[in-house]
């Protein structure tokens, strides 16, 4: 695989189940080595859109390769490039989490000897020495997550899908999780996370692509998705409740008065030019004698684009 | 750090699965289970029954020589409702889904599911021989038991076969054993591996008669008296739910829908 073919590539790709249809030309690539976030509201199509990924479905149409394998006439080339993992542990809960790695190094072709040294290696490397010998059964659910996970690097994969790793984990055990995601990007393996969570999101993935009702509705960087939505706000908060509207005398000095924003508390305009701007409201705020508590940049949270990218459509029905 | 990319082979992956499923079963003692089920069944039937059998049937009837086929179909009935059972769980817990994921053939896993259950059932069935022979039950000679115990084995795995199938369709394990635990229950003791078909009323003698584990019944009976059995109507039900089952586990374990 050269370094200019993609690690993933999905080409109008469509997927119905019966009258409904669950993907309606989606297309994305993901370059090797890269963690694309896949983002969109439950139902959007990302659990299917991984599931033709990782060969479970097959597409009506389009084209879906994975590490130079497209998954229709090669899907035995995919299963040996990939690993999934999904919000529902797959392991077998009468094995112990040693037992579960060396069942599954076994099945990739490794022999008993190898099998187990690589088990213990991932072990001490997932920080799950302490719990190899317990059944996977009595794990917690960040180290059921954990032990997945590892049950899937056996033979390091060179795609992981990761299909909502942290859904139901507390928050200690999702930093881990995103720790080792974090160890994907190190190492160098593509990784398509999907994910509900925009802060994992936005931690971890270098581009995002967020699909609703089956499409792809934007792509890019956390950066640009956010700068696409909107762009940064200086807010001002004075002290005093009642000094609100002195505040908003000022501000309209920086900011056509259509767009200053007056709430109970705060004042908030646009600031096209991000900390100039702040600086010059800072400045003349102090010059008019109100007492500030807080001045700050505000610039859209990913919630905030997420919801702006996926409400502006309205709903569909199922056509028949 | 070890790098695979060539694909590992079914035979091994078919082994290493099989010993997957049978090391719990020792460790849980659910191979326990197996192997007392059948001593259970022979206490249960046998103590209470021997008498009545013998005074109803002025003791023409050999009891022990006449239930020991059915504490065997029990035995292996009673395997495949664990086959079930661990067909459901795999489903369920998206194990199955993780292997159709892996550079595994679609029928490795069933295979050796089938594999595993087939030990078990083998292990059962020595255990009801040998509760049979405590029992006054003995073989015609050395053709007899073979003939017995590869038609048991048979009857096992087909009955293994569709539990898994139906396993895997339901996906959920407790469901599964319970909706199998019926039919064991009724059709076993509606038979005449049970009780001789005239000790039923006139009405019911038809059904009894007809069912599958009569069939077997009388066809394992034969075999191990070395009588001649008629086999025809165990092989026609064997066939007959194979027919069913086996274009039912194709599907359900293809991949790539």
């Amino acid at each position: 695989m050269s370094p200019s073919t993609p690690a993933v590539l999905v080409e109008a790709v469509t997927k119905s189940f019966g009258p409904v249809p669950a993907l309606c030309g989606v297309s994305f690539a993901a370059e090797p080595g890269e963690v694309l976030g896949v983002l969109g509201p439950n139902g959007a199509g990302k659990t299917t859109t991984v599931n033709i990924l990782s060969t479970l479905l097959r597409p009506d149409s389009g084209r879906a390769v994975v590490a130079g394998h497209d998954v229709v006439t090669d899907p035995a080339g995919v299963r040996r490039a990939v690993m999934l993992t999904g919000q529902y542990a797959a392991l077998d809960d009468m094995l112990t989490g040693f037992e579960n790695l060396v069942l599954f190094a076994r099945l990739l072709g490794l022999r008993r000897r190898a099998a187990r040294a690589r088990a213990r290696e991932l072990l001490a490397e997932f920080d799950l020495e302490d719990a190899a010998d317990r059944r996977v059964g009595k794990y917690s659910g960040g180290m059921r997550r954990r032990i997945d996970i590892a049950c899937g690097l056996v033979v390091p994969p060179r795609v992981v899908f990761l299909d909502e790793p942290t859904t139901g984990l507390d928050p200690r055990s999702r930093q881990r999780v995103w720790d080792l995601i974090a160890g994907f990007k190190a190492q160098g393996v593509t990784t398509l996370l999907t994910t509900q969570y925009l802060e994992e999101a936005d931690l971890l993935a270098d581009r995002i692509v967020v699909i609703d009702r089956g499409t792809v509705v934007a792509e890019g960087t956390p950066a640009q998705l956010k700068q696409r939505v909107g762009a940064t706000f200086c807010e001002v908060v004075p002290v005093r409740a009642a000094d609100v509207p002195a505040v908003a005398h000022v501000l309209r000095r920086f900011a056509p008065a259509a767009v200053v924003e007056v709430a109970a508390d705060r004042v908030t305009i646009p600031a096209p030019h991000g900390a100039g701007t702040l600086a010059q409201v800072a400045t003349a705020v102090a010059a008019h004698g109100v007492a500030v508590s807080d001045i700050a940049l505000r610039r859209p949270s990913l919630d905030e684009v997420f919801l702006a990218l996926t409400a502006a459509r309205p709903r569909f029905e199922v056509v028949a | 750090m070890t790098t695979t990319t060539a694909a590992p082979s079914p035979l091994y992956q078919w082994w290493v699965l099989s010993a997957r499923t049978l090391i719990p079963a020792v460790r849980g003692g659910e191979l326990v289970t197996a192997l007392v089920a059948p001593l259970v069944f022979t206490v249960g039937f046998y103590v209470p029954l021997q008498r009545v059998i013998a005074l109803f049937t002025g003791g023409a009837v050999d009891y022990g020589q006449f239930l020991m086929p059915l504490i065997a179909l029990q035995a292996v009935a009673f395997t495949a409702i664990s086959a079930a059972f661990l067909a459901a769980t795999d489903a369920v817990h998206g194990i199955d889904r993780r292997f159709a994921t892996m550079p595994i053939a679609a029928a490795v896993p069933l295979a050796a599911r089938l594999s595993a259950s087939t030990v078990k059932c083998a292990l059962s069935l020595a255990a009801a021989i040998g509760c049979g022979y405590v029992i006054g039950f003995r073989f015609a000679g050395a053709t007899a038991a073979v003939g017995f115990c590869v038609l048991a084995l048979t009857i096992g795995t087909v009955l293994t076969l569709g539990a898994d199938v139906l396993g895997t369709v339901f996906r959920s394990p407790e469901a599964t054993t319970q909706a199998l635990m019926l039919p064991q229950l009724v059709l076993g003791m509606l038979s005449c591996g049970f009780v001789p078909i005239d000790q039923f009323p006139a009405w019911i003698q038809p059904f009894v008669r007809n069912q599958p584990v009569s069939q077997f019944a009388s066809s394992l009976r034969g075999l191990a008296d070395g009588t001649g059995a008629a086999l025809t109507p165990t092989l026609l039900w064997l066939g007959g739910i194979l027919l069913v089952v086996v274009p039912l586990a194709t599907r359900t374990n293809r991949r790539q829908r």
